[in-house]
């Protein structure tokens, strides 16, 4: 119980929020408005996993973003050219392991500090699609569109498959002596390699994962539009990490699981139709993310403050 | 005076051996610049029908150059002395559309004379960054996350002030003066530029101060154990940010000559790529002012040179292609700082023979 | 006779230009408790970790079982069966009890399943072997620190090592638990496991033990039977040479009062009703074992951690210390025994350094004054004969010694009026080292009051006036200067008084 003090009061807020809305606005609740909600933070949650793992082994990751929109991109490329989505799939996801295998190799190999080199993957990545497409809109066939299924049933089978790899992973996580490598590393990269691990590797392949899971994120982010634009991915690297710190992933590694992150996540994406149906104005929500996230730090501070003592 | 104290001001890290190979890092990028220069004065100047020069080789642009650089470069020197304490501020470029739009409310709506609007804009970036300060020091929160939630907040409160929509326009002439106009030959704002730049680089290579933050950015324990205010001096550079800040918000106000949520979206990263490409160690501890400028110019001159390349301009994309440079400039430069370590790393071992494990007897 | 279950034959292991190893051979039988025994610095940490293959050996070879070693790596090592247990407690702070013994216990291949029924079952088991009354869902970092020795106790018990090493387990157990310990050592020895222990307690090491080898600078001194020798005959092998040092001579006697201590204590750092008084000219010895609490009186008076209780009283005024520069202000100052994270900043050139502590004084404006500056670092250049390329060269260019000059001199130009020095000589060759006490010794003459904070017992000796030793977090004795190195031991080990 105190062990999970911090995701149940991620989760307890989550509640408030949700029952506020229930008295004040049921009109939120209603099935199909709520499923398209869902289905647009599927994508996020799938690269929020990821993140987790990259903080929870006290690196980061600022890149998703721009690994998001290429790999968006190509994807839907691929896609209008005819590839069938059976290949689509795997390249996309292919992709984006490159990208992080790149950024893992620089971070663990060469120790460089991982916000300086994803902020230089990041840059180089987004302004590089920039150039080559000018903005310009990928249009896809129709089949890709929640793969030729219904929207209902397409909405469907993206929550259910970003729920499925949530719950695999924060199994393995916790199952799998690999995910126990990750908080190992996270906490004391030291005492792990004296316990047999290689710490080294393990934030490699971290970035590799991380990759490969925005990878697919982009591809979820496909199905869901006519249309694939460029910026798709922009600003996702500070709204994942978000997600991730405020559902209690300690920034300094080594602590936090994935239902915090989840929670988290569901939280901030909460803030926007909880603003629209109590008739505050949208453009509140960027800051109440802030304060969120903020407060969430500040209660992790005074929290370790006093554990300290 | 003796004639230590008129020697430039990189002469405090200019010294010792290993500062050699920084000012090495220094010096490359200045011939690194001036090769883009010289790369973009042929490559980018020509003569149109008229028989005027037109392109990079021109004054005009030269002051364009200046002109934009400004608010990026003041960011950038905002972002220097906290990242030589081993920290970050993500929140600057968000900070800055803050500041820009009240700025804009405070005179359009609260109907305040200029200066005073701009002497409160300035005190209102000096709290903004003491609200980062006080997370970092007195709770002793990890700055990449403190300043990514104000980076949410600042933005987010700029938002709602404007309602994602409203743009502050019609200033006076005299205020677009400064972002707009020439003074004593230079873009009115280049001239504020210098000024913070002259101060922060007295700041933080002559005084004690920037001894501090040094000596923070190197062994933060170290510096407690010698009697150093460590927490005080912390603040002190995230409140200075705050207020560089403030400062780079007026002067892009006064050059679109409106003020809107946007300003500054994405300047954080182009500052912090200047800081880190004009040699300023992420670790912390190292880093100069002159770099600083350096790596702003090199960014500066590419982008614009890029603009003025006939092949770029017909293919319209000179900001990408910046983009994409300076990115990869980020790269390589980062790669180029570790490789002497890694490569001494792989010089063979001494006793490095064969493995063999004996198995594990029952 | 059968091969041992371990032996190092003439290992060698260097640090920078300092030799912690030089040239030892030792064995380990299987059964046995085999007790390596040393002064402070005398090499028992860095042979553990070679054995743990934490770190490489410069020399040497390790042969187990008969079989010779080439690469000694920690999954090498827990492969072999070898597993320490820590001084401090190696564990993952943010996971559970249970999730801690699955990581080392079950690291061996990635895609293992963990079965937390049946690693809760088994950690349950263990803790109840060892009788130690831990959830095994307990987050590490509420656990005690002997509750979480007593962890690090059950994953080596579960590991099923063959070789166990316990550096100073007991050093946080209480009466309690230390029975546990010592039950489970039997234990282990009962079932051919070979234990290497490694404690300061020699009545412990008098009931475990059978073997024992002596370590002094960096060598075996010699591996006895524990039923051939007698508490004496061991504390004259690790003290070993009488003081064959050469200390500098006072030239002139104490004066008033500078420091004076009344019943001072902190909880937090675990020390205890401490009382005593530095006068001027004096040097005041602390002796004592690593862990008595001597550094964590130093951070006290120096206001790094603040006293709960008690009155410090400085030239007649009282202080409250709560942080580094009241201390400062006040003229206390304290040259901290880690040397490259406290002492001296390895990257800034040695003026910075040296003027590090006096930014206030030398530069008032705030305006850094370079000349001032060198003038003022070629002074304490000279004064102490810092040997360097010259005020700019960075200070971790300098060897040990000289490194150490460097923070004396950063304190010496605050005019202290009481000088802290915490094991000022601790990695310093032995030319240096001369030179240090002797500009100790003439900084008393000229009236200042030292404490110094000396692991090295013919140092603490030779050097002080007076001996205040040191053991559990408070003052044992205080002995005259010049004591039988035998008597402070003693003290020290808490087998007298």
């Amino acid at each position: 119980m105190k062990r999970y003090f911090r995701e149940l009061s991620v989760l307890g807020a989550l509640l408030a929020v949700l029952l506020g809305l229930a008295l004040l606005a049921p009109a939120f609740f209603s099935p199909q408005p709520l499923l398209t909600l869902i289905t647009r933070e599927a994508p996020t949650l799938v690269v929020a996993c990821g993140m987790a793992c990259v903080i929870i082994t006290r690196q980061i990751d600022i890149s998703v973003g721009s690994i998001f929109s290429v790999c968006s991109v190509c994807a839907g490329l691929l896609a209008a050219r005819g590839w069938p989505l059976a290949l689509v799939l795997p390249a996309s996801v292919g992709l984006g392991a490159l990208f992080g295998a790149f950024n893992g190799f620089l971070v663990a190999v060469l120790r460089l500090p991982s916000i300086v080199v994803t902020l230089a993957t990041m840059v180089t990545l987004r302004q590089g699609l920039n150039l080559v497409r000018q903005g310009e809109f990928v249009n896809l066939p129709d089949h890709v569109q929640w793969f030729g299924l219904s929207q209902t049933a397409g909405q469907l089978v993206l929550v259910s498959t970003a729920l499925g790899l949530l719950v695999a992973q924060a199994l393995a996580m916790r199952h799998i002596a690999a995910g126990r490598y990750i908080y190992a590393v996270g906490t004391d990269a030291e005492t792990a390699r004296l316990a047999g691990i290689r710490p080294q590797l393990v934030t490699l392949l971290v970035f590799v994962f991380i990759g490969a899971l925005t990878g697919l994120g982009a591809m979820m982010n496909l199905a869901q539009s006519p249309q694939v634009q460029p910026l798709t991915g922009n600003g996702l690297e500070l709204k994942v990490i978000a997600a991730v710190v405020v559902g209690g992933v300690a920034i300094s590694g080594g602590r936090g699981n994935l239902w915090g992150a989840f929670a988290g996540l569901l939280l901030l994406a909460c803030v926007s139709p909880a603003l629209t149906h109590l008739h505050v104005e949208a453009y509140w929500e960027k800051a109440v993310h802030g304060a969120i996230i903020l407060l969430a730090v500040i209660a992790d501070g005074l929290r370790s403050r006093q554990s300290n003592r | 005076m003796s004639t230590t104290s008129q020697a430039p001001a990189i002469s405090e890290a200019a010294r010792g051996d290993w500062r050699a190979l920084l000012t090495r890092h220094e010096m490359l990028l200045l011939y690194v610049l001036i090769a883009e220069w010289v790369f973009f004065y042929i490559a980018g100047t020509s003569t149109n029908r008229r028989g005027v020069v037109v392109g990079f080789g021109t004054w005009d642009r030269q002051f364009d150059i200046l002109r934009h650089s400004c608010e990026i470069g003041l960011l950038a020197l905002a972002l220097t002395p906290v990242i030589i304490t081993a920290g970050i501020d993500l929140s600057v470029g968000s900070l800055l559309g803050l500041c820009a739009i009240l700025f804009g409310k405070l005179w359009h709506d609260g109907g305040l004379p200029i200066p005073v609007a701009m002497g409160l804009t300035l005190g209102i970036g000096a709290l903004a960054g003491a609200l980062n300060a006080i997370l970092i020091t007195a709770l002793r929160l990890p700055p990449l996350i403190v300043t990514l939630g104000t980076y949410s907040l600042f933005r987010g409160l700029a938002e709602a002030i404007t309602r994602g929509s409203i743009t502050y326009t019609d200033f006076p002439e005299n205020f677009l003066f400064i972002g707009q106009e020439r003074w004593l030959g230079l873009p009115t704002q280049a001239w504020i530029f210098i000024s913070v730049a002259l101060a922060v680089g007295i700041l933080l290579h002559r005084t004690t101060f920037g001894r501090a933050f040094r000596t923070i950015g190197l062994a933060p324990e170290g510096a407690r154990y010698a009697g150093l205010p460590v927490e005080r001096r912390l603040a002190l550079v995230y409140v200075l940010a705050g207020l560089i800040a403030a400062i780079a918000a007026i002067i892009y106000t006064a050059r679109l000559g409106q003020a809107k949520a946007d300003a500054g979206t994405g300047y954080e990263l182009f500052a912090i790529t200047a800081v880190v490409l004009g040699g300023t160690s992420i670790f912390g501890g190292t880093g100069t002012i002159a770099g600083t400028l350096l790596g702003v110019a090199a960014i500066a001159v590419l982008k614009n040179g890029l603009a003025c390349l006939p092949v770029v301009m017909r293919l319209n994309a000179a900001e990408e292609m910046s983009g994409l440079l300076t990115g990869a400039l980020l790269l390589v430069a980062l790669t180029a700082s570790v490789l002497p370590k890694i490569l001494s790393k792989l010089r063979p071992r001494r006793h490095t023979t064969i493995r063999t494990i004996p198995p594990l007897s029952p | 006779m059968s091969s041992p279950l371990l032996a190092l034959r003439q290992v060698v292991k260097n640090y920078g230009g300092v030799r912690a190893l030089r040239g030892v051979d030792f064995d380990l039988r299987a059964g046995e408790v085999h007790a390596l025994l040393g002064e402070n610095g005398a090499g028992k940490s860095t042979l553990i970790k070679i054995v743990t293959g934490a770190h490489a050996p410069d020399g040497g070879t390790i042969t187990i079982e008969g079989q010779l070693i080439a690469e000694l790596t920690p999954a090498v090592a827990r492969t072999l069966g070898i597993a320490c247990i820590y001084q401090q407690p190696a564990l993952f702070p943010d996971l559970t009890v249970a999730e801690n013994l699955a990581l080392r216990l079950d690291a061996t291949t990635a895609h293992a399943r963990v079965d937390w029924t049946a690693r809760r079952t088994y950690a349950t088991a263990l803790l109840a072997r060892i009788g130690a009354d831990i959830s095994p869902d307990a987050e590490v970092r509420y656990l005690s620190m002997p509750e979480q020795q007593l962890v690090e106790i059950a994953c080596v018990l579960g590991s099923g090592a063959r070789i166990v090493i316990m550096d100073e387990p007991t050093a946080s157990l209480t009466q309690k638990e230390q029975h546990l310990l010592y039950a489970v050592v039997h234990d282990l020895r009962k079932n051919g496991v070979g234990v290497i222990y490694i404690s300061h307690r020699l009545e412990e090491i008098f009931a475990l033990a059978d073997r024992v080898t002596v370590l002094r600078d960096g060598q075996s001194v010699g591996t006895q039977e524990l039923r051939d020798i007698n508490e004496t005959g061991l504390i004259r092998l690790m003290v070993g040479r009488e003081v064959a040092q050469v200390f500098p001579a006072a030239e002139s006697a104490p004066g008033a009062p500078v420091l004076s201590l009344l019943g001072v204590g902190c909880n937090a750092s675990g020390v205890h009703d401490v009382s005593f008084e530095v006068r001027a000219g004096e040097i005041f010895g602390l002796g004592g074992l690593v862990g008595a609490g001597r550094t964590e009186l130093a951070r006290i008076l120096f206001g790094l951690t603040p006293a709960d209780y008690g009155q410090i009283k400085l030239a007649g005024e009282t202080l409250q210390l709560s942080s580094p520069q009241q201390a400062v202000s006040h003229g206390i100052a304290y040259v901290p025994e880690d040397r490259r994270r406290h002492g001296v900043v390895l990257e800034l050139a040695l003026e910075q350094n040296i003027t590090m502590a006096i930014h206030r004084r030398l530069f008032p404006t705030t305006w850094l004054r370079f000349g001032a500056e060198r003038a003022l670092a070629l002074d304490y250049i000279r004064a102490l004969a810092i040997k360097c390329a010259g005020p700019d060269a960075p200070g971790g260019s300098l060897s040990g010694g000289n490194q150490q000059k460097v923070a004396l001199a950063r304190w010496l130009a605050t005019r202290p009026k009481l000088l802290i020095l915490d094991e000022p000589t601790q990695g310093v060759d032995v030319g240096a080292k001369t030179e240090i006490h002797k500009i100790i010794r003439r900084l008393a003459d000229e009236g200042l009051a030292v404490i110094l904070i000396s692991s090295d017992l013919p140092e603490v000796i030779g050097m002080s006036d007076r001996i205040g030793v040191m053991a559990h977090g408070t003052l044992r004795a205080i002995l005259p200067g010049g004591s039988d190195p035998r008597t402070v031991m003693a003290a020290a080990l808490g087998t007298a008084a």
